[in-house]
């Protein structure tokens, strides 16, 4: 196995010269979680820095938006696909560095930070700090009739009207979701999406 | 195989269909067992490769989100596919993600080549299909799945084809049979059909056999049609044939019937021409017979009376005799003439070929021409250059020359000259005869060797030939091979020349070959006894030869040194010896006569003008006579020394039916000095040898009663007279056969003709001295 790290690490710091240096932290990055979840920590000690669970968080975030569709009546932001962050602003820098450069559907990808709920109604995806969790109620009040994706990684977050909460099973992030949230607003997610998801929650209580 | 038949041609079908068949099917079965392979192949690629696509896309979550056991699970629903043996999910990076095996857990799963530029790659190896295929999410590769799948499905399939192939095979073959046995009816049937026909018309040579047409309107009819009609035109002609053979075979015979009557026709005329051609055979032979006799009478008598035998004549009778002599001898060479020539006509006259040299035949006709010749002082030159021997009648041969000799001389003034030449020239040997007569007109001479053709206005009285002997002569030299050519000028002379065909072998025959026993008259001229005459001067030894001829054979040398050559190679009777000669002597030349022991008994008489009788009777002379020498002295000194044939007690009987003959014949012989005895039949002459012994018989040959043949054969029986001399002497015409009995039993033929006389002598002293000297050569 030290040899399949050692070739790893190679394919890993070998530079694309075609490629763009955004483009490349991305495909690292990506390399890195991959690796991290797989082989454990003995391998991960040889790589330059290992990927944090925010990091792991925002790569999730932006595979997200791949598997899911909104409806076309309900997007707003035109040219961009448009990740925001409400609440605790290191995953917000977290996030930016992760997703810059890349695209969704031929669209540009944008993470912003947004101080109220009301500001996000423009958001493809919004992604609730666990500092947000007092106020949930309100910002799913605020986000209702609207066609945006929550995620967050507050516990009950899909029991609250949350659409996708991230959940930390050893030492592995994983996600459930509550279906019944996302297709109200509008939301088809993907069966793959849903496949990987470790729950799959279909009644809820909106607002409880 | 269905009709049991002999014929190769059925079998030949049926093997070409199955063959056919055969190969057909197998090339399409194996191409439709490629195609299906290779196509079989593609669609397994292409389901393996959806399946790998589905599995792919099914794994982009799992992998996006890194959960591996839902891969597993995505990964399991293989199991519906009981061909995939494993399937397995990488990490874009190559590290296994999720793993399927169809047999449950195993070895890990090698790595799979990583692709390069492509999204798909597939493979067959060790019976598997390997696909491996990158997973692309939104553009972006996720994940490399791969998935193997064993080809057993391929294999069952392959080997399902095969049986069915097999399956298909057999069937055809069995239709392919049923449907060869069907063509062979049509096809096959009629050829052999044909076949069998064909071999029954060349075994049986019947024609009339057809083949029978199938009525289908196809080839093998269109054949068995063709060939019933050439057996119909066959069969006409064969008829035709025999017919013309029938027509044939009746005309032969008709032609036969003819041929048969025309032959005994023929026969008839043949036989009638034979007895013609032996009546004109016996009339000339009577003719020459019944003329020759009384003629013989004439002239031997005249002769007689000439010679003053039976008392002087006065002159006037002996002139008057003379001219009975001139007239019966012309008469009596006339009658040969035509004799001779009647029989060139008739074709009768018959060569007898043999090969001698010319200058043999030569001395023989000098002998005769001499005494012509020195009448008129004619000299009489040979120049015989020739070496080659020639192919001749010698006999024919001499008539030859003495034709053209006796003629230069008569047409030659005296004093002149005469000469014979024998050269080779080619294949012939040319011998030409030369005078320095009066020469032949160039428009006679183109005549001048037609019948009684003589040239004209020669009125000076020398014209006295029968005008028949150019002409027999031209005839004996053509039938021999040879031509004979004259050329003349007018007042010079002629030179007639004609050619003999010279024999091919020259070496093998001695040059001095003297056979023993050679034909009678052949022989005549060479037991004569031989004289040597040794003499430096040419015309002394013309004038002894002149004396000694015709008795006596002449050979002359110039020389002591030729004469002992001579001596010694001729062996002659007796030598004339010269004394005074310019190289050595005469007295020398008898020393070394009389040294050398093969010379040493030769008589040598001497002839000089000196008279030296001491030195020579001292060196073994036999006798001496001083010159000038006579004749008579000569021959009588010779004949001393010279045995001959005269012998006191020994007659000679004569045979001869006719009278007149006989005592002619009488006459002559006592005239030169034999005792005779006569008789008129050959009854007679038989009953004399009984009782008494003579010396030799002179017999004619047509006598009435006992002819000369039937006396021949008598004696000949009689042990005591096998070697009695018998000459023949006779006016018949002797044919081929004749003529050989006479030589074989025989010691001498004469000719009733002209010089007979002489030659009787001649040949009496050669006989009886030859037998005289036999004998004592017996006794000592």
């Amino acid at each position: 196995m030290i040899s399949g790290c050692a070739a790893n690490s190679l394919q890993c710091a070998r530079p694309r010269r075609a490629a763009g240096s955004r483009r490349v932290h991305l495909s690292q990055l990506m390399a890195l979680v991959v690796a991290w979840l797989a082989m454990g920590a003995s391998c991960l000690h040889a790589q330059q820095s290992s990927p944090t669970e925010n990091q792991v968080k925002s790569a999730y975030l932006y595979n997200f938006g791949k598997f899911v569709e909104w409806p076309a009546k309900g997007v707003t932001g035109g040219e961009f696909f448009t990740f925001c962050v409400l609440g605790d602003d290191s995953f917000s820098s977290t996030l930016e560095t992760t997703i810059a450069g890349e695209s969704i559907n031929g669209k540009k990808v944008l993470a912003k930070r947004v101080a109220k709920p009301q500001d996000a109604v423009s958001c493809r995806i919004l992604f609730i700090s666990s500092s947000e969790q007092s106020r949930l109620k309100e910002i799913v009040a605020a986000l209702e009739d609207t066609s945006v994706l929550t995620v967050s990684d507050m516990p009950q977050f899909t029991r609250r009207g949350g659409m996708i909460q991230f959940v930390v099973e050893a030492n592995r992030v994983r996600f459930e979701v509550n279906l019944t949230n996302a297709e109200r607003a509008g939301l088809t997610l993907s069966s793959q999406l849903l496949k990987v998801a470790i729950d799959v929650k279909r009644s809820a209580q909106p607002g409880s | 195989m269905f009709r049991v038949r002999g014929s190769s041609i059925t079998k030949r079908l049926t093997t070409m269909n199955i063959l056919v068949s055969g190969a057909a099917l197998l090339i399409s079965c194996a191409a439709f067992v490629a195609y299906d392979r290779v196509s079989f192949r593609r669609a397994m690629v292409h389901n393996l490769s959806i399946q790998a696509q589905i599995a792919g896309s099914n794994s982009v979550s799992a992998l996006l989100f890194d959960d591996a056991r839902t891969a597993e699970s995505t990964l399991s629903a293989l199991k519906a596919a009981p061909n995939i043996v494993s399937a397995g999910i990488y990490t874009p990076e190559g590290r296994p993600f999720a793993m399927y095996r169809r047999d449950g857990a195993g070895e890990n799963l090698e790595l799979p080549p990583i692709l390069s530029g492509q999204i798909e790659a597939h493979w067959f190896e060790d019976g598997q299909l390997t696909v491996v295929r990158t997973i692309v999410f939104q553009e972006k590769p996720a994940g490399t799945v791969f998935i193997r799948s064993d080809l057993q499905e391929m294999s069952h399939r392959l080997k399902r084809y095969a049986g069915i192939a097999a399956l298909v095979l057999f069937a055809s073959l069995i239709a392919a049979l049923l449907v060869a046995s069907v063509f062979q009816r049509a096809v096959a049937e009629p050829i052999v059909h044909l076949a069998t026909i064909a071999g029954i018309v060349s075994r049986d040579k019947d024609y009339s056999v057809r083949a029978t047409s199938t009525g289908n309107r196809d080839e093998p009819d269109i054949l068995i049609q063709a060939f019933n009609e050439m057996l119909e035109q066959i069969q006409q002609r064969e008829g035709a044939l025999q017919r013309a053979q029938h027509e044939l075979e009746q005309r032969v015979r008709e032609r036969t019937t003819q041929l048969a009557v025309t032959n005994k026709e023929l026969d008839l005329r043949n036989r009638e021409v034979e007895r013609a051609t032996q009546m004109k055979s016996k009339f000339l032979a009577s003719m020459s017979h019944e003329l020759r006799t009384p003629l013989n009478a004439i002239v031997g008598f005249s002769d007689l009376l000439a010679e003053g035998t039976p008392g002087q004549l006065n002159d006037k009778q002996k002139r008057f005799v003379n001219h009975i002599k001139q007239g019966s001898a012309h008469l009596l060479q006339l009658i040969n003439d035509i004799l001779d020539l009647s029989k060139i006509e008739a074709g009768q006259l018959e060569m007898r070929t043999e090969e001698f040299f010319v200058k043999d035949a030569l001395p023989e006709v000098l002998s005769t021409i001499h005494p012509l010749a020195m009448a008129k002082n004619i000299r009489v030159e040979q120049k015989v250059e020739s070496k080659s021997l020639v192919k001749a009648d010698r006999v024919r041969l001499k008539q030859i020359l003495y034709n053209l000799l006796s003629n230069a001389v008569k047409f030659t003034p005296n004093d002149g000259r005469v000469a014979i030449e024998c050269v080779d020239h080619w294949d012939f040997v040319r011998v030409s005869v030369t005078d320095s007569g009066i020469g032949i007109r160039p428009e006679d001479q183109k005549v001048i060797f037609d019948e009684f053709r003589q040239v004209e206005g020669s009125a000076n009285g020398i014209n006295e030939g029968t005008g028949l002997g150019l002409a027999i002569t031209k005839r004996l030299v053509e039938q021999q091979g040879g031509q004979i050519s004259v050329e003349s000028e007018l007042g010079k002379g002629s030179r007639f020349t004609f050619t003999l065909l010279a024999a091919e072998t020259t070496s093998e025959v001695p040059p001095v070959a003297e056979p023993p026993t050679a034909p009678v008259i052949a022989a005549s001229g060479r037991l004569t006894p031989l004289v040597l005459i040794v003499d430096d001067e040419g015309s002394a030894r013309e004038l002894l030869a002149s004396y000694l001829e015709p008795e006596y054979r002449v050979a002359t040398a110039e020389s002591g040194a030729e004469a002992l050559k001579k001596a010694q190679q001729l062996r002659p009777d007796a030598i004339t010896l010269d004394v005074l000669m310019p190289a050595s002597n005469g007295f020398e030349t008898l020393a070394a006569l009389r040294k050398n022991p093969e010379t040493a008994n030769i008589p040598v008489i001497i002839l000089s003008i000196v008279d030296q009788k001491q030195v020579g009777f001292a060196l073994g002379a036999t006798d001496y006579l001083i010159k000038p020498v006579r004749k008579p002295a000569l021959l009588e000194t010779i004949r001393r020394h010279v045995p001959l044939p005269a012998d006191d007690d020994s007659s000679i009987l004569l045979v001869d039916d006719d009278p007149k003959a006989l005592e002619l014949l009488e006459e002559t012989l006592r005239a030169a000095g034999y005792e005779t005895q006569g008789v008129r039949s050959g009854r007679r002459a038989l009953d004399v040898l009984a009782n008494k012994a003579v010396g030799a018989i002179l017999l004619d040959l047509l006598m009435p009663g006992m002819d000369g043949f039937e006396v021949i054969r008598h004696v000949r029986q009689e042990a005591a007279l096998k070697d009695l001399p018998i000459l023949v002497m006779t006016g018949k015409t002797l044919t081929a056969e004749e003529a050989a009995l006479l030589s074989r039993e025989t010691q001498a033929l004469l000719q009733k003709n002209g010089s007979w006389q002489q030659q009787l002598i001649v040949e009496l002293r050669r006989v009886i001295g030859g037998r005289k000297l036999a004998k004592s050569a017996g006794q000592s």
